[in-house]
């Protein structure tokens, strides 16, 4: 569990410098962000049409509210942590490519879900957008990648104990 | 020891979630009063000739520096110093994530548990807190007020990393790696033994 610990610590914090770097800005955060955007914009487009994307941007057509998504709401930190917990998890390599695939997915999925309901959630209210943006869906994005990890711990097997003598 | 079942303890912790927001929103002026203290220590001892103290209104504290606002129309000194503001609700988030994983876990001494959680969470909130108010004072400000801290370009990247790591990591990171030192067992019952069924 320490060597875990250790291992886990070093990854997060090399990763989460190499994120801050010009270079993973401009060709992964931005990039990805503005993908987010995107994504979101096509999903709410289905059943609100007036809404577009630009750039980072997410924006009504109809009352001109908008919303940017900035460091720590496009996913990118709870991607990190995902991946430093399972890459310093003693498994075989495979069973890690398979739970980074599923576990990727299942956090940028739920952070699609944060950044619709939070474009409608400011439109209603600016009062619980700012609660709910600000503490609870840091909190329940980190509990997402907190259960994925659990989940993908419980497919690994672990050894027997070994039967007692008769 | 029996498997942990992952859908019921996932179902805990969304009914205790609302509950532990509650507490933690009203209880926010009781929790920043160790972290206000904490944070005048940690900034008094680090960086004694910035600060002239901490003062705390509810979950907000204003961090009074020793710098000068300046003015770049006049030569006239301004007078006052520049105080920042800032939330301990911003860096301590994670407090209620960590009663709902502690509460649902269902194990042994959970009262004990969040206390040790929380004395050991509140520097990290304090780190936050002085990292936020640094970053505020050498990268929000005029240059001229900026200058006053004399720190240099590599103190600024310290700052610029520490601000960003206390306020997008840390507030998160640190309840759930505490929450899993301290239920290693109960992590442990969530995996399968090799050839043994899930058990419920």
């Amino acid at each position: 569990m320490v060597r875990f610990f250790l291992g886990f610590l070093v990854l997060q914090a090399l990763l989460f410098g190499a994120e801050l770097t010009p270079w993973a800005q401009r060709w992964f955060v931005v990039p990805w962000t503005d993908t987010l955007a995107a994504i979101s914009a096509g999903i709410v487009k289905v059943f609100d049409p007036g809404v577009m994307a630009d750039g980072k941007v997410l924006q009504s057509g109809s009352n001109g509210f908008a919303v940017s998504i900035e460091a720590g709401c496009n996913g990118v930190e709870a991607t990190i942590v995902l991946v430093a917990a399972i890459l310093a998890f003693p498994a075989h390599w495979k069973r890690k490519l398979v739970g980074l695939t599923i576990g990727i997915v299942a956090v940028q999925g739920l952070n699609i879900i944060r950044v619709i309901s939070l474009f409608y959630l400011g439109q209603w209210s600016f009062d619980a957008f700012d609660f709910a943006h600000q503490y609870v869906w840091q909190a329940l994005i980190m509990l997402d990648v907190l259960i994925v990890w659990l989940l993908w711990v419980r497919t690994l097997p672990r050894a027997m104990p070994a039967p007692a003598a008769a | 020891m029996q498997d942990a079942s992952p859908g019921r303890f996932v179902l805990r912790v969304a009914a205790w979630l609302p509950l532990a927001f509650l507490v933690w929103y009203l209880a926010g002026p009781v929790l920043a009063w160790p972290i206000a203290l904490l944070t005048e220590g940690v900034t008094r001892l680090a960086f004694s000739d910035l600060i002239q103290g901490v003062e705390q209104q509810g979950h907000l504290l204003t961090i009074v520096s020793t710098l000068k606002p300046t003015l770049a129309t006049t030569e006239q000194n301004a007078t006052g110093v520049i105080s920042v503001e800032v939330n301990t609700l911003l860096y301590s988030f994670g407090l209620p994530m960590l009663a709902a994983l502690v509460l649902a876990a269902r194990e042994p001494h959970p009262l004990r548990t969040l206390l040790l959680g929380y004395a050991v969470l509140a520097p990290l909130v304090a780190w936050g807190l002085v990292a936020e108010f640094l970053k505020r004072v050498v990268f929000d400000t005029a240059p001229s007020v900026a200058a006053q801290t004399g720190f240099g370009p590599l103190q600024r990247e310290a700052i610029a990393f520490a601000y960003q790591f206390g306020a997008l990591i840390l507030p998160t990171v640190a309840p759930a790696v505490f929450w899993v030192l301290t239920h290693r067992r109960f992590v442990e019952g969530f995996r399968v033994r090799n050839g043994a069924g899930k058990a419920s």
